[in-house]
């Protein structure tokens, strides 16, 4: 039963961290390395509010709002004049975390630092004591799922959205702006990526890069995964599976390079991910 | 640059002879390097062991300096690592020649600041806590190492919280796994059982699977020795979370980031050769004097930083009791000899170039502070360079 509860909460965690770079790969087909630093964002914002002293759930509206008002600026300042150039958006991305992480650094310090959670210690749940933090993150991921989901294929903006995503041509051709679509997919995606910033602080450190080590895995997931956020649930539930059973069952050291040897054999099999056109 | 001409140095030393004895010495310092990891994995408690040097220059330069002659301290950063290290180490041992290194670093700053030590012919006073047996002729250590750490924790989970079977937890690199290597053959040379051993990579944070197989395991105890910083404060905050609530003994933490973690670190058990708390005149002085020199900007004290300041003292000792004489060999046998009592009580690196150090076992408090639970006096190293002459 715990196992379960683990690779449920596990699939959860990757799914709140991935699901902003997927929504700005979907449409843009660019990928954001900066996300890194915006979880990191995010989870600074936690640590605001904890100085505060103001309670913790408000972290996280406060941490969609700083992502999304960093995500329009870096969109318009930076990430716009690259659309035409993938590889250099890569670089200037890539290059925008290392910037972000030494303004956290000069702002907040290099050092560890700590936030308050809004849930502590374990709850009992069909017959094991489980961490109710890690139980809250599912309903969470499901959440981040459903309104995504709803957001794109129940209002105009997601159906704009998919036209930019499917045929930007024919979609600017029918006089949708798809300027300010990407204007706004990036400040949703860069505010998600903050969000998640904020939902795994209470079980991980505060630090200029702890954002860092969840890029890599969400990279994969989204190359595998493709532009559906349906996928991306799919994958993340898989690929979590797996990795707490090689964790569990084998050792946490090789658990821990799962997701990406198993990313890597999937785009050597079928190289265009599961939700390419 | 443009070096001064020979005759200048000649007439300079001339002047000097001729000014007399006082004035020779007091136009030539001591040099003492001090290496550390101003960047990189170190940057977070460099600043405190620089600030520690820097008081005991100022105390000993007061009284007058050693043998008259004032000490002057050459900084450098070594980036935490092998290859800053190398190219610190050449800086201070040929072009600024100093008259001994006195280096709280990294154990892979340390292994290869050595063959250039060796080469250099010049004292060398590590003040680090490290994995043990790393000997050189030029190099005496007063920090701690596993056999004087590792005791204190396992014994009282053994005898006042009647642990038996224990938990071992690591970050997977030299320090994690040679830690509870040591910590594995020591319980089970109590008696203890270890039903588990697990590591995650040295950036993991995520220890969803080991704290799993905690639960399953259901030990007395659990003992951990992750890497400093994130790793320790993730796995802390997850154990919490999961609800285990068995004693739990922590390797690898620091009082300041104790005090950070407030409540999440409630109830840890650590062992350590020094603790703010400590109350004796020596720790006072100490830490009166990092508030008066450095008023608000004075950082937590330490382990690293207390080891680093009686560093000081054991190199005026040695240099005294050698005669007066700086020279690379009477100085390296004099320390081994000497003995200073400072923040963290006596320390005489008499141990094959360690020393028998005085360990207190703690406990972090509601509030963070920590609170000393038992004291035990002079916890001998054990052999560590016994082929060391």
């Amino acid at each position: 039963m715990g196992l379960l509860l683990d690779i449920l909460s596990t699939a959860a965690m990757l799914f709140i961290v991935t699901a902003g770079l997927m929504i700005i790969f979907g449409v843009m087909k660019i990928v954001n390395f900066a996300h890194g630093a915006i979880i990191t964002l995010g989870s600074y914002a936690s640590l605001v509010v904890t100085q505060l002293g103001l309670s913790p759930w408000l972290a996280l509206p406060l941490a969609l709002a700083v992502g999304a008002a960093v995500g329009v600026g870096v969109e318009r300042l930076i990430v716009r004049p690259l659309y035409k150039r993938p590889l250099d958006a890569i670089l200037a991305t890539w290059g925008l975390g290392i910037v972000i992480g030494q303004l956290i650094t000069m702002a907040f310090g290099r050092e560890v630092q700590f936030a308050d959670a809004p849930v502590k210690g374990a709850v009992a749940f069909l017959g094991t004591d489980y961490s109710a933090y890690r139980l809250l993150l599912i309903p969470a991921a499901l959440l981040v799922y459903g309104a995504t989901l709803l957001l794109l294929n129940g209002t105009r903006f997601g159906v704009r959205t998919r036209a930019v995503i499917m045929n930007e041509n024919l979609a600017r051709g029918l006089g949708i702006n798809a300027e300010r679509i990407r204007f706004a997919t990036f400040g949703l995606g860069a505010g998600l990526g903050a969000l998640a910033g904020a939902l795994i602080t209470p079980l991980s450190s505060v630090d200029p890069n702890m954002g860092l080590t969840w890029l890599i895995s969400a990279f994969m997931l989204v190359m595998v995964s493709g532009h559906s956020i349906t996928a991306l649930l799919l994958t993340c539930l898989v690929y979590g599976a797996c990795q707490v059973l090689v964790s569990v069952l084998v050792s946490p050291i090789l658990g821990g390079v799962t997701i990406a040897v198993l990313a890597a054999l999937t785009l050597r099999l079928r190289p265009q991910g599961f939700a390419h056109d | 640059m443009k070096f001064p001409s020979r005759s200048f140095l000649t007439r300079l030393s001339l002047a000097a002879l001729l000014s007399g004895a006082a004035g020779a010495q007091a136009a030539e310092p001591l040099r003492i390097g001090v290496p550390v990891g101003l960047s990189g994995a170190n940057s977070v408690v460099a600043p405190g062991v620089v600030q520690a040097s820097q008081l005991a220059a100022d105390e000993i330069n007061a009284a007058g300096g050693i043998l008259g002659r004032r000490i002057e301290l050459e900084i450098a950063d070594d980036a935490s690592g092998a290859v800053g290290a190398q190219k610190a180490y050449d800086t201070l041992v040929f072009q600024k020649k100093v008259d001994a290194v006195i280096a709280m670093e990294t154990s892979a700053a340390r292994n290869a600041a050595l063959p250039i030590i060796a080469r250099g012919k010049v004292p060398y006073l590590y003040t680090s806590f490290y994995e043990g047996r790393s000997c050189n002729r030029w190099m005496h250590v007063n920090g701690w190492v596993p056999e004087q750490q590792v005791a204190p924790v396992v014994d009282h989970f053994m005898k006042t919280r009647q642990a038996k079977t224990f938990f071992l937890i690591g970050s997977d690199y030299a320090f994690g796994r040679g830690m509870l290597k040591f910590t594995r053959e020591y319980i089970e040379k109590q008696g203890g059982k270890v039903v588990g051993e697990e590591y995650l990579p040295i950036d993991g944070s995520d220890w969803t699977a080991v704290v799993s197989k905690v639960r399953s395991a259901q030990p007395d105890a659990l003992i951990s020795s992750t890497a400093g910083g994130s790793p320790n404060v993730s796995l802390a905050k997850q154990i919490q979370a999961a609800g285990l609530t068995m004693p739990y003994g922590n390797l690898a933490i620091d009082e300041g980031t104790a005090k950070t973690m407030g409540d999440t670190a409630a109830g840890m058990y650590l062992s350590s050769s020094y603790l703010t708390s400590i109350d004796t005149p020596q720790n006072r002085k100490f830490l009166d004097g990092l508030k008066a020199k450095f008023a608000g900007q004075a950082k937590t004290a330490n382990e690293f930083s207390a080891a680093q300041y009686e560093g000081f003292f054991l190199y005026k000792a040695a240099v005294e009791k050698a005669g007066g004489t700086t020279d690379p060999a009477k100085v390296v046998q004099a320390l081994s000899e000497v003995s200073v009592d400072g923040p963290r009580g006596p320390v005489r690196m008499d141990r094959q170039r360690h020393a028998a150090l005085t360990m207190r076992l703690g406990q972090v408090q509601q509030d963070g502070s920590i609170r000393i639970l038992q004291t035990f006096d002079q916890v001998d190293p054990g052999a560590q360079c016994p082929d060391l002459k």
